[in-house]
């Protein structure tokens, strides 16, 4: 595989190589991908780094990570870029590989990220009028919320919707 | 289709008279609907029978597992993989294992390996029963369902002998395997080996020759090599459309290259070319059981790491460190280096895989499991448009897709 020019880092050995670009490259990086053979998709995914443990913090608080598959040469490949809590946004990539569509759709439920460009992006798992993104790290698991805790106001407001 | 008009079938795929078409029909279809395997809901748009529209909106099924994982401790979070994927919950487990054990940085030993390709193949075979009993049931051939509940049935007595559980089994599980078989277990996999490729047979009487079964599904719900993959389908779905790759063969795990076995394909791309595959693939697993059952090494089921697995009871009485281990790993678990893993498995409908993110604690960062369903449903549109809404029957019934998988 040729790594493409705009990666930023790289690493891992065989079925977890890695790459790291900007999220603004993240379209042409993934085109090049595509046109290197990396034609199948595996999934699109997020990871919320708030208040990680490691020593190592990641630059931003999302990461998001693509993973992607060569089935001539059997290779495969993921990609990450890490995206601002600040203006939680990226560009989609679903005229690149069209599964994105779907997996992109979820990671703005479940994680309040939105893609630029996207034709659909509505919630897909959860109901339309269901407040905040479970999968994100401050949102509470297990049980009812409690009304009047202090960080109530942090999980229940939801960024703004695309 | 010539082979069907040979026999005298002949068929319309016209919507009626040019007047009668135009006016664009939109029918809710599901979630509760008999023949959409669970809580699918389409909004299909139709011109007389002629689908011109369908959008799945899915989530009825939505359980939150992966949330629920970021709670639990590593040797906990196995029994949540085997409820999204339910009727394949083996190879969610197997995934989930790998991943861990990558992480973990360990091999299970060879007998471990054995026991989870026989258990798996097993599973498959269970899912691909239960996939053709309902499949054909939809398209009106009754009495399959009964005989492919028969035999399932007693692959749920093989879980049941083996690890107690007759479905959710989490038999397969970070650091080896829930326990050794047992010795009834021989028994019963021997018997089962041996009556299921007449039962195969019996199936393929009732079905592959049947000319409604082939009207119903020859032709219906085509999917070409370059949409198949440019769609992400994995599993029956690719194979199907003529693409020849199967994680089991073209990248082994488990040892799966210690045994030979074939991939089927069918070059078709539709629901009777899907429909031949998996009735290939459940002589295929027959065969990869035959073989592990046959030389399958002796030794532990499990790996000897005391930081991972819980010492022998026995243990308990004599040693202190063994208690130690014990209470560390039963009140805190063990806490796998920080990175990141995906490991995937080839499950009944494709690709089933698992990707860890570990921050170096005890409970997963994030667990992600990529749902090989939640893919192949994306290219239901791409099969049914243009079709009758009769078809999308059959189409629904052959992605053989699973709404646990779909929403997790």
């Amino acid at each position: 595989m040729k790594t493409p020019r705009k990666a930023v880092a790289k690493g891992g050995e065989r079925d977890e190589r890695w790459i790291q670009v900007a999220p603004a490259d993240l379209p042409t990086v993934l085109a090049d991908l595509k046109q290197q053979g990396f034609a199948s998709w595996c999934f699109l995914t997020c990871v919320d780094h708030l208040n990680t443990p490691l020593l190592l913090q990641p630059p931003e608080r999302f990461e998001l990570v693509y993973q992607l598959r060569n089935i001539t040469s059997r290779e495969l490949i993921r990609v990450r870029a890490y995206i601002a809590e600040s203006e939680p946004s990226a560009p989609s990539v679903h005229s690149v590989y069209a599964p994105a569509a779907w997996d992109e759709r979820e990671v703005f439920d479940l994680f309040g990220i939105t893609f630029s460009s996207h034709p659909d992006l509505r919630r897909i798992l959860l109901p339309p009028d269901w407040v905040g993104h479970p999968l994100r790290r401050d949102y509470p698991v297990g049980g009812e919320p409690v009304e009047f805790s202090d960080d109530h106001q942090s999980w229940q407001t939801a960024p703004a919707e695309a | 289709m010539d082979s069907l008009q040979a026999e005298g079938i002949t068929l319309s795929r016209e919507s009626g008279p040019d007047e009668l078409k135009g006016e664009v029909l939109t029918v809710n279809f599901g979630p509760h609907h008999p023949s959409t395997h669970g809580v699918l809901r389409l909004v299909v748009e139709l011109d007389g029978e002629l689908v011109v529209g369908v959008k799945p909106h899915i989530g009825y099924l939505h359980t939150g597992i992966e949330k629920q994982m970021e709670a639990l401790r590593y040797q906990q979070a196995v029994v949540v993989t085997d409820r999204h994927d339910y009727l394949s919950p083996l190879f969610n487990n197997h995934a989930y294992a790998l991943a861990v054990e990558k992480l973990m940085g360990v091999e299970v030993p060879p007998r471990a390996q054995a026991l989870r390709i026989i258990m798996s193949e097993l599973c498959r075979i269970s899912s691909h029963l239960v996939w053709l009993g309902t499949s054909a049931l939809e398209l009106g051939a009754m009495s399959l369902l009964m005989y492919c509940f028969r035999d399932r049935d007693r692959v749920m007595d093989l879980n049941e002998e083996i690890s107690g559980f007759r479905m959710h089994t989490s038999y397969i599980r970070p650091g080896g395997v829930m326990a050794d078989a047992t010795p009834r277990f021989w028994d019963l996999l021997a018997r089962f080996l041996n009556d299921m490729p007449g039962n195969i047979d019996e199936f393929e009487n009732l079905l592959t020759a049947n000319p409604i079964w082939r009207a119903r599904t020859i032709g219906v719900g085509r999917l070409s090599a370059e949409d198949a993959l440019a769609l992400g389908a994995t599993g029956p779905m690719l194979r199907g459309s003529g693409v020849s790759w199967d994680l089991r063969r073209d990248l082994p795990y488990s040892g799966y290259e210690k045994y030979d076995f074939e991939v089927p394909i069918s070059d078709q791309g539709d629901c009777y070319g899907r429909y031949l595959i998996r009735v290939a693939e459940m002589r295929q697993s027959l065969r990869i059981i035959g073989q592990a059952a046959s030389s399958i090494p002796d030794g532990p089921c499990n790996i000897d790491d005391r930081k991972m697995l819980p010492p022998p009871r026995e243990e308990l009485e004599t040693s202190m460190e063994a208690v130690i281990h014990h209470f560390k790993l039963f009140t805190e678990g063990y806490s796998p280096p920080p990175g990141d893993v995906y490991a995937a498995v080839e499950s009944p409908r494709g690709e089933s895989g698992c990707y860890l993110v570990s921050d170096g604690t005890h409970k997963p960062r994030r667990a992600k499991f990529r749902a090989a369903s939640f893919v192949n449903l994306q290219a239901l549109e791409k099969m049914a448009l243009g079709g009758m809404v009769a078809d999308l029957i059959a189409i629904i019934g052959t992605a053989d897709t699973v709404l646990g998988d779909v929403d997790r």
